[in-house]
């Protein structure tokens, strides 16, 4: 149990600690198909899966990464560990986690947001699910709340009608890392109509070093239900680079309500290169709500794929690049179904030599008439070694959609500070107040305790911005 | 079909410095592939109609130069053709030319143009002297030969002043033998301290001419270019329009204006480069897109590191008057510096509802109605060419589209 390189994040990363687990399961370095096999035996996984691996190894080698995106090409696949358990199976007590890693997660003080406000949690490390549970009251109503393999055990024929029907692997490179090596992850499944009030929540963490972490997450909610999925991340500080490629999968049938929540604060090393993508149908609501706040470089654009009549997308996205991160974040929107609606509002705030990116494609297809969409980019920058990008693409068929897009760059201008500076507040607060505010429109939208965990990060990140 | 004896049937009797520059376009333009549509800024683009290996070396394109009358434009005013330029004034050119589009450029089409202009534009203003009559430059596409090459070069000196008008027409006779024509130009322009350049640009090529055109322009200190681009004509044209921002106190306005109808494809790139602080640009680009056309505008403000105190914006905005249309539009920013204000707006949308009922309710006929709107749309723009008979050239190229 110790900490090291505190110096790269003094005092900033609380998470950068790491404990010494002894894993039951490792496997060799590198992307292989032992690995799959290894993975699938221990398992105990159908043989569909098994080729369904074999294939997304296949394809994960022969794709290509696109010429649009920068800077990737110094990951070395084979020098990360695929699959590494320090579990055997997930339990449902916290008491029966076993302890070394009941310690990590008392240190994040997971466990006790539990009693507090969770209708369930999760807790994943390294590949497996360490802790997977829910509310009686929620359960009775038929909420399934499962790790992803569990999920698929327990329910064989609803997970194999949606599994990697949203993002095959054939998507992306990344897709099929995820496809061919997935563990872990939540398999959530919302009746029809029921509102499922509290949020379900999932902490993720990376323990071992140099290490690849694939978890897949497959949400359905039926019609008419609501559910709020959140989730949060963490890594310890290493030297090496690891590598998280998440899958999430969500279906919003008709009339249906989802808000998947992310608060991604890795530290430094981890490369966070997630496909995320829902399908709302009609007159569904898709909400992504994604905080960006550490990795080394992340690639994530949340989309919505508006397949029903009348559906609606929201995309909310605050990134926050400090020394060392590049966040590449932004969000798609595809219509294909007429009458659909969405918007995409994202804040970002680059500091000590950081570099955020929005990234974002709207894309109205012939046959979705009357389709209205809203773009609204604001980049704050705070130093000079800083670097703030906007990408947005737009591809309108037809004369029947309204799209819009609005971007801004600015600083943190003087007249600002001179106007709170003369009501008495010192320099620091008044640029911390200034980027809260900044902020503000989409930390409001976060649970109270995530949104005081951002503002506390945040704060820390802007300290000794001031010059 | 070109070769490099349509490079070595040019060059002859040319000064060395030139036929170098020529080589190494040649050879950028030889080791370049020819753009696909996996390239993403071509992904919308069908350019199967543009058939090279029928496209013949000649230059078909001829220039007309209206220049004020000389009590107008003072001593030392250079106005004439490129060949004219290069042999009585041939350092001046050599000091500026290629400069700015430079010949390895990785950019296939323009790499092309750099190997094989032929005619061409010099406009040469000295020191201080201030025209206010335009120069006019006339492009005409015309014949049976399939190719033209035009090369413009704008060099406005200190405190000088000065207004260019250049149109490009026309396109290879029908039926002559089938092949649509290709046409690359350049424009290549240098404004120097306190300088100042009105510059009106127009193509209302025939609906059989492949046009690929680069205008880059440099702004030093406290200098100013003011540009209104129109793009009518061509059954594709791709446009990359720059400025470069090169010192401090220089303003960029750059407005540009289209209408594609019928197969039409535009591509219009523009990039606003800020490479020093207290820099302006401002950028309006808008489309009207009918029938099955194709757009696909992408634009770049770039600020680097230490251009503090840069204020740019950049606003493109389309309207799409039929289900057939695809229009994207990709506005970019890039910014390392953290003193400066930077928007951009994008827009795609159709007539709004609401103004055609108000027309309707004075009594417009819809028809009536929907033409008032859509000049209306692009007026902004129009009302940026300060040259009167350009202006009324303009509008009523508009206009005949739009009641046609």
């Amino acid at each position: 149990m110790s900490t090291q390189t505190q110096d790269i994040l003094p005092g900033a990363y609380k998470e950068g600690f790491h404990d010494d687990i002894r894993p039951l399961h490792k496997v060799a370095k590198g992307a292989s198909h032992e690995v799959i096999d290894y993975m699938c035996d221990v398992k105990g996984e159908p043989d569909w899966m098994r080729q369904f691996r074999h294939r997304s190894l296949d394809l994960f080698r022969k794709s290509e990464l696109p010429e649009w995106l920068p800077g990737l090409r110094d990951i070395d696949f084979d020098a990360i560990t695929y699959y590494a358990s320090p579990i055997e199976k997930s339990a449902r007590k916290w008491e029966d986690v076993p302890e070394d890693i009941r310690r990590t997660y008392d240190k994040l003080g997971i466990a006790k947001e539990e009693q507090k406000l969770l209708g369930g949690l999760g807790a994943q490390i390294d590949s497996e699910m360490a802790y997977h549970n829910i509310q009686e009251s929620l359960s009775k109503q038929g909420v399934v709340f499962l790790s992803c393999d569990e999920g698929m055990k327990q329910y064989p024929d609803l997970f194999r009608e949606y599994f990697a029907k949203a993002i095959p692997p054939e998507d992306n490179k990344f897709a099929a890392l995820n496809s061919a090596f997935w563990s872990g992850g939540s398999f959530v499944y919302i009746p029809k109509g029921v509102k499922c009030d509290v949020p379900l929540s999932v902490y993720f963490r990376i323990n071992a070093e140099q290490f690849g972490q694939f978890e897949r997450t497959l949400i359905i909610c039926d019609d008419d239900s609501f559910c709020h999925y959140v989730e949060g991340c963490s890594a310890p500080v290493y030297t090496t680079h690891s590598v998280h490629a998440a899958v999430v999968e969500i279906f919003v049938k008709e009339r249906a309500r989802c808000r998947y929540t992310t608060i991604q604060n890795w530290s430094t090393d981890v490369y966070n290169l997630v496909t995320k993508r829902a399908f709302v149908y009609g007159k569904g609501i898709m909400e992504w709500v994604d905080g960006n706040l550490g990795s080394k470089r992340t690639v994530k654009y949340p989309s919505c794929y508006l397949v029903g009549d009348g559906a609606h997308g929201e995309v909310l996205s605050l990134a926050s690049a400090d020394k060392g991160m590049w966040q590449d974040a932004g969000a798609k929107m595809v219509f294909m179904a007429p009458n659909c609606t969405a918007r995409i509002n994202s804040k970002s705030i680059s500091g000590h030599g950081g570099r955020s990116s929005y990234r974002g494609l709207v894309q109205v297809r012939d046959n979705a008439p009357n389709g209205r969409v809203q773009v609204n980019c604001d980049a704050l920058i705070l130093d000079d070694k800083s670097r703030t990008d906007t990408y947005p693409t737009m591809e309108v068929d037809g004369d029947l959609a309204t799209v819009e897009h609005e971007a801004s760059v600015s600083n943190v201008s003087e007249e600002q500070l001179f106007y709170l500076q003369s009501r008495g507040i010192k320099k620091e607060d008044a640029v911390s107040m200034i980027v809260n505010g900044f902020i503000e429109p989409i930390v409001k939208e976060l649970p109270m305790e995530f949104a005081v965990e951002i503002n506390r990060l945040i704060n820390l990140q802007m300290e000794g911005s001031v010059g | 079909m070109i070769s490099s004896q349509t490079l070595d049937a040019l060059t002859s009797g040319e000064p060395a410095w030139l036929q170098q520059q020529r080589q190494t376009a040649w050879q950028t333009y030889e080791k370049l592939p020819l753009p696909t549509r996996r390239d993403l800024e071509w992904q919308r683009f069908d350019l199967r109609a543009l058939k090279l290996d029928k496209i013949t070396g000649a230059s078909a394109v001829t220039e007309t130069l209206t220049s004020p009358a000389a009590e107008q434009t003072g001593q030392g005013v250079i106005f004439c053709d490129m060949a004219t330029a290069i042999t009585k004034h041939g350092d001046l050119v050599k000091e500026y030319l290629g400069k700015s589009i430079a010949p390895d450029e990785p950019r296939k089409f323009n790499a092309l143009h750099a190997a094989l202009w032929k005619t061409g534009a010099f406009l040469y203003v000295p020191r201080d002297v201030r025209v206010t009559v335009p120069f006019e430059i006339l492009y005409q596409f015309a014949g049976n030969a399939t190719a033209g090459f035009p090369h413009t070069l704008v060099v406005v000196e200190p405190g000088a002043e000065a207004t260019l008008v250049q149109k490009f027409v026309g396109g290879p006779t029908p039926g002559s033998n089938g092949t649509a024509g290709l046409h690359a130009s350049g424009t290549e322009v240098f404004v120097k301290e306190a300088g100042h350049l009105h510059y009106i640009s127009y193509q209302n090529f025939d609906e059989n001419v492949f046009d690929f055109t680069l205008k880059r322009a440099h702004v030093a200190r406290d200098a100013e270019i003011d540009w209104v681009i129109g793009m009518f004509g061509a059954s594709f044209q791709r446009y990359d329009i720059e400025c470069i921002m090169d010192g401090e106190g220089g303003n960029s306005f750059m407005y540009g204006v289209g209408f594609a109808e019928h197969k039409q494809q535009f591509g219009q790139f523009t990039k606003q480069h800020h490479r020093t602080g207290n820099t302006v640009s401002d950028l309006l680009f808008k489309n009207v897109l009918r029938d099955s056309a194709v757009s696909n505008y992408a634009g770049m403000i770039k600020v680097e590191k230490n251009a503090n105190g840069t204020n740019a914006y950049q606003s493109n905005k389309n309207l799409v008057l039929s289900n057939k249309v695809k229009c994207d539009t990709k506005p970019i920013l890039e910014i390392e510096s953290n003193q400066l204000r930077c928007t951009h707006g994008a827009t795609v949308g159709r007539l709004e509802e609401q103004q055609m009922f108000y027309l309707r309710s004075r009594g417009l006929h819809e028809k009536q109605a929907r033409e008032l709107l859509i000049e209306a749309f692009l007026e902004p723009v129009l009302a940026r060419i300060q040259v009167e008979k350009v202006y009324k050239e303009f509008s009523s190229l508009i206009h005949n589209k739009v009641v046609r």
